[in-house]
């Protein structure tokens, strides 16, 4: 009986400092969970890729190198990524920073004239009758055909490079502004006629901020594509960037340097894919 | 007379052929009248209201205002729309601030912002005035629809079902506001308000415009209130001519309802037998 009577406040007492910590415990974890649960899909997806990968390498005999001989490549294309020996020898950031260069001078060049034509074409229906053919023509051809023009333009393979940027990064920006601003609500527009909005106000106040969304969502993928164009550009144009780092890889040989090259390409591509989908957050808006 | 519509006709193309949506409008209004315009759906309340604001060009007839033709939106009128139309990305502050930056001539910045600031104020928004449309209830936002029209300094004030889409209480609580504003500004501004609501009108008006059924919808009958002003919601339920006004405009729109009863009263025997 006195046992009991003791024991009690002792369980009590166990009870309410568990639940004390599993107060203060509870929220943080509970913030974290999604961002460990995809953290464990993403490490547990590896593995299977990398199990594969080892397996193939094993089965043909090193014919494609293994996890281990790559990952010991990475790390000498790492620990010195800026050394420079001559036009054809330089460190992998060098290569990567070439190849950004080129993106971003290509990627603004197209946006600054996609995202006016873009805005003609959504706000006139005349210019959408007039340009919507053409877009639709030569959208669909891969940018690569444009180099022979680029090269017969410019006379110089890298400017050639940045003017497939150019073409690339022209479509999609241009036909999402296009969608965007053809969609404003006919109340935005009233608001505009009912308090006298000149057209500058017209533009700053309404046509830009509601067409934004799209406008950075058009951004995006023609971004995207600029990045999978390049790789693919700079094997043509030769030279310098990280394209041409993969194909010199390729005569030299090299498949571990191969696979680094495939590697950091998703990686970065994946980089800007984020900055334009948190751009994208940042600038939505909802009624 | 302040603002005369003449013999108005309103049609649209479709593809089906033209849409006749108002016709025959015949409708003088005095400065500083209040005057509300009540009929069922689609009977082309808005259409007058849109013809009045030079959203809409007639097809038949005139608006003139002052003896001038209305030849486009101006900011001799200020609109409130039945749906706020706020823009989403502009702060209350910002909202007000942009309209009267465009309509508003002959003022410096400064004078603009103070503007700005001081109809915040009327309807009571200080402390919301960096808030966007979103993080307010309707009530809210139709008190920012209200100070930038007012904030422009219109002759004139366009409300289409301005309260529509608010619960009762606040609903009482704006066309107190309403009334405030516009006995502030001397009572000078015209007011002129679509609504379906018969409390209201009676509540607001000086005359109330009665539409016969759309389309090609006319006007049934004008009935001229004479309650005094300044009116207490409590106080004019109890007067006669409260009663004898709210039991026409009732048997004017509720016809239509009871012939649709006596229908089903039918349709149901029908079946049975």
């Amino acid at each position: 009986m006195m046992n009991a009577q003791t024991s009690t406040p002792a369980i009590e007492l166990q009870s309410s400092t568990s639940l004390a910590s599993r107060i203060s415990v509870k929220p943080i974890f509970q913030k974290l969970k999604p961002s460990l649960e995809s953290a464990a899909y993403t490490l547990g997806g590896f593995g299977i890729l990398l199990l594969g990968w080892y397996l193939i390498s094993k089965v043909t005999a090193d014919a494609l190198p293994g996890p281990f001989a790559t990952l010991a490549v990475f790390w000498e294309l790492i620990k010195d990524p800026f050394y420079d020996y001559g036009p054809n020898d330089k460190g992998i950031a060098l290569q990567l920073i070439s190849s950004l260069g080129k993106v971003f001078l290509g990627f603004s060049l197209g946006s600054l004239v996609a995202i006016p034509f873009g805005i003609l074409m959504g706000a006139n229906s005349f210019c959408r009758k007039l340009l919507y053919p053409i877009v639709q023509i030569l959208k669909p051809v891969s940018p690569l055909a444009w180099f022979p023009i680029g090269l017969a333009v410019f006379q110089s393979a890298g400017s050639a490079t940045i003017f497939i940027i150019f073409i690339t990064s022209l479509w999609s920006t241009l036909i999402n502004t296009a969608f965007g601003v053809s969609t404003i609500p006919a109340d935005h527009k009233n608001v505009a006629k009912a308090f006298g909005f000149s057209t500058w106000r017209y533009i700053t106040k309404i046509l830009i901020p509601y067409s934004l969304p799209h406008i950075i969502t058009g951004l995006r993928l023609s971004i995207s594509v600029a990045w999978l164009v390049i790789v693919a550009g700079e094997m043509l144009s030769g030279g310098m960037g990280i394209g041409f780092f993969v194909w010199d890889s390729w005569n030299a040989l090299s498949l571990e340097k191969v696979i680094c090259g495939i590697l950091i390409i998703g990686l970065v591509g994946l980089l800007l894919d984020k900055i334009f989908t948190l751009l994208e957050k940042r600038f939505s808006y909802s009624n | 007379m302040y603002l005369e519509i003449k013999n108005l006709e309103i049609s649209f193309p479709t593809p089906k052929g033209k849409y006749t949506a108002v016709r025959n409008i015949d409708l003088e209004i005095k400065k500083g009248e209040i005057v509300s315009i009540i009929g069922h759906s689609g009977c082309g309340k808005s259409t007058i209201m849109n013809a009045v604001g030079g959203m809409l060009t007639p097809t038949k007839g005139t608006v003139t205002i002052n003896g001038q033709p209305v030849k486009g939106p101006g900011p001799d009128r200020g609109i409130v729309f039945q749906n706020y139309s706020l823009l989403p990305w502009l702060t209350v502050y910002e909202n007000i601030f942009q309209a009267v930056d465009a309509a508003v001539k002959n003022k410096t910045r400064d004078e603009k912002k103070e503007i700005t600031e001081k109809y915040i104020k009327m309807v009571g928004l200080s402390s919301h005035r960096e808030k966007l449309p979103k993080q307010m209830s309707g009530g809210m936002k139709q008190r920012v629809a209200i100070a930038r029209a007012f904030a422009i300094n219109p002759d004139m004030l366009l409300l289409d079902e301005p309260f529509g889409a608010l619960d009762a209480l606040t609903k009482g609580d704006m066309h107190i506001e309403l009334l405030k504003l516009w006995n502030l500004e001397n009572r000078s501004k015209t007011i002129i308000m679509v609504t379906h609501d018969i409390e209201e009108a009676i509540f607001l008006s000086d005359r109330i415009v009665v539409m016969t059924d759309g389309p090609a919808a006319t006007i049934r009958e004008i009935e001229e209130l004479h309650l005094p002003r300044p009116r207490n919601k409590k106080e004019i339920v109890s007067m006669p001519e409260y009663k004898i006004i709210r039991e026409r405009l009732l048997s004017l729109l509720m016809d239509k309802v009871e012939i649709d009863q006596a229908d089903f009263y039918q349709a149901a025997e029908v079946e049975v037998g």
